[in-house]
């Protein structure tokens, strides 16, 4: 584990995500500090270029678009972050619990979630939002966790049955130990890496799926958030009046944390499957392999 | 060709879950929705289409099993019900209006983005940890992660808004009529440009990701240096041995994308204003036109169904291994 963790460290995109992620959340949790004041109240005309008094501009409305983009950052983040984490336990429960008691039991949950996959998430987000009606941050969490936990199911699945006739495993079962028990304890610590693949990729997809529906309109049309945002300068047609800002800062924010989790990502997916690797060490032997080919040929 | 009956099985418990989101959802919901669209229909509101909204919303007397019944049966006959936005043509007809937009831009794309992203992906894999494979393949990684509102918005900024070098919105130029000819043609073309543009990097980075690993496991294999041990260039054994072979994983990975594709595709037709299934649905949300959106849901399952269906027998025909066990 120690080694994963240097391996972690040494890598400078892994490093470079986890910064931008970081500064991120901290901006989010220090929004009062860095934008103070109310960021849907109206400081200035409407769609003014970015100065120094409005940082990245203003909307159609009039409002600071800084002072929404630091306050957006709040509840973007903790719906994509709390969604993923969503994803993660549906997944790896049903994974873990279809792969260890096999059967009937798996047979019922392989289909269920085989099912699940293959139909369209975004169409079926759109059908269950509309009949919601507009759906706050926390229905939009419920809706996309219960529709996309199906691909981290399949990989728990398949990882719990390589897993599940191991000496370790077969001994707890002769102990006596309950299949809860089992299952958490014994089984689910050797997922990790899986794990942290399957947390990183799933706030990946929540934030692609959050955004998407608040583009569309389904979200809270009062609440401050990237996607909200989107929303709004699309519909004051910001980008015919080439007001950049209004689109372009909840576009960077979106964007950024999307290349923040997408560099972790990278990195979970290197350490976790080795042969993915091309760092560093990498490059040396391929080096090295070079030189002695070059080697033998002159030899020859 | 041969499928398992565990594969069809899926495919039915997938579909058979459709009809049931569309069937429950409307029924389940607190304020009636039935209401609202006797409401939006306002004068145009005959008895027989209010009755036609009221069963097929669940809002009569009947034990639910035998409207669930009266349901199936309705889309057995591809009744998918009346729209109430374009009242009085039926679902099918708006759905089928814009049906073949959305499907010649996302086969569009698909085609495009599997030549690149495989083309890039073996690249990668073949020279990995060069100066080509270290740029590329982040990159991939990062373009997944990137909404396709984001890009979609950005293309929309900088090639229709600020260079202006290419149209915007709307799949061919409204004063031409649609024809056979080179004219019509080429207006579909430079229309379809910037949507194919926008769905492209989710794909060519997925492609490229899963060409990439799939190809570094190949090259491990016997086949690999027996090629080259025969005195073969490097590129016969890179496209003839390697990635032929690496391609399979890439199929598969094809199929169980295409929801996402088709969430890629109803935020672009927005974006650009190009008149396919996602503009449909989207103008439908607005106007809370249910029995579209309903429609819409089917369709696309349908749709993804069907893809998975073709990569299960394309998959048959293209891997040896699996054909020599079905014959």
């Amino acid at each position: 584990m120690s080694s994963s963790f240097t391996l972690f460290w040494r890598q400078k995109k892994a490093l470079a995500g986890l910064v931008i992620i970081l500064s991120l959340c901290l901006m989010a949790l220090f929004a009062p500090l860095i934008a103070p004041g109310d960021p849907s109240e109206r400081v200035g005309r409407s769609h003014q270029a970015p100065t120094v008094e409005h940082y990245f501009g203003t909307t159609k409305m009039g409002r600071d678009v800084y002072s929404q983009f630091v306050w957006g950052a709040r509840p973007s983040l903790a719906v994509g972050f709390a969604t993923g984490l969503a994803i993660t336990a549906l997944g790896t429960v049903v994974g873990l619990v279809a792969g260890y008691f096999g059967g009937r039991t798996d047979a019922t949950l392989d289909l269920l979630t085989n099912a699940v996959l293959v139909i369209p998430n975004i169409p079926l987000l759109i059908l269950l939002a509309s009949f919601a009606g507009t759906v706050g941050p926390w229905a939009i969490m419920a809706i996309i966790a219960l529709t996309s936990w199906p691909w981290g199911a399949r990989m728990t699945r398949s990882q719990t049955l390589a897993l599940r006739n191991r000496e370790f495993v077969v001994a707890a079962r002769m102990v006596g130990e309950p299949a809860w028990r089992i299952i958490f304890v014994e089984i689910l610590p050797n997922l990790a890496p899986l794990i942290g693949i399957n947390i990183v990729g799933s706030i990946i997809y929540a934030i692609v799926a959050q955004t998407t529906l608040e583009y569309l309109g389904f979200g809270d049309p009062l609440s401050v958030t990237w996607g909200t945002m989107l929303y709004n300068a699309q519909n004051s047609s910001a980008i015919i009046l080439r007001a950049w800002w209004d689109i372009g800062a909840p576009a960077a924010g979106i964007a950024l944390t999307g290349l923040g989790l997408a560099l972790i990502n990278f990195t979970f997916d290197e350490i976790a499957n080795p042969q993915l690797r091309s760092g560093p060490a990498l490059s040396r032997w391929l080096r090295l392999n070079r030189l002695r080919r070059r080697e033998l040929g002159a030899a020859r | 060709m041969r499928l398992s009956p565990r594969r069809l099985a899926v495919y039915c418990v997938a579909f058979l879950f459709a009809i049931l989101v569309n069937f429950t959802v409307p029924r389940l919901m607190p304020g009636s929705p039935v209401d609202s669209m006797i409401a939006q229909l306002g004068p145009r509101a005959t008895p027989a289409a209010i009755e036609a909204i009221r069963a097929r919303f669940g809002a009569i007397e009947k034990p639910v099993l035998e409207q669930f019944v009266d349901y199936v049966v309705g889309l057995a006959h591809f009744d998918l019900g009346v729209s109430v936005k374009y009242y009085p043509q039926t679902v099918t007809e708006v759905l089928g209006r814009s049906l073949g937009w959305t499907a010649f831009l996302v086969i569009t794309a698909i085609v495009f983005s599997l030549c690149v992203g495989v083309s890039l992906g073996a690249i990668a894999a073949w020279r990995r940890g060069g100066r080509f494979d270290t740029i590329i393949t982040p990159f991939s990684v990062v373009m997944i992660a990137v909404p396709p509102v984001i890009i979609a918005l950005a293309t929309l900024f900088f090639f229709g808004v600020t260079l202006r070098f290419l149209p915007v919105g709307y799949a061919y130029d409204p004063s031409l009529d649609p024809g056979l000819n080179f004219t019509f043609f080429g207006s579909v073309f430079l229309h379809a440009i910037m949507p194919v543009l926008t769905l492209s990097p989710y794909l060519i980075g997925e492609f490229q990701t899963t060409m990439r690993s799939s190809m570094i496991s190949v090259l491990g294999e016997d086949y690999v240096t027996m090629g080259r041990a025969k005195g073969l260039t490097e590129t016969a054994v890179m496209f003839s041995y390697a990635a032929r072979n690496a391609m399979l994983p890439v199929l598969t990975n094809l199929a169980l994308m295409l929801g996402a594709v088709f969430g890629g595709s109803i935020v672009t037709e927005i974006v650009f204003n190009y008149p396919g299934l996602g503009l449909t649905l989207y103008t439908a949300s607005v106007a809370r036109d249910y029995p579209v959106i309903q429609g819409q849901l089917l369709l696309m399952t349908l749709a993804t169904l069907g893809a998975n269906l073709l990569v299960d027998i394309i998959y048959g025909i293209v891997d040896p291994r699996v054909r020599e066990s079905a014959a």
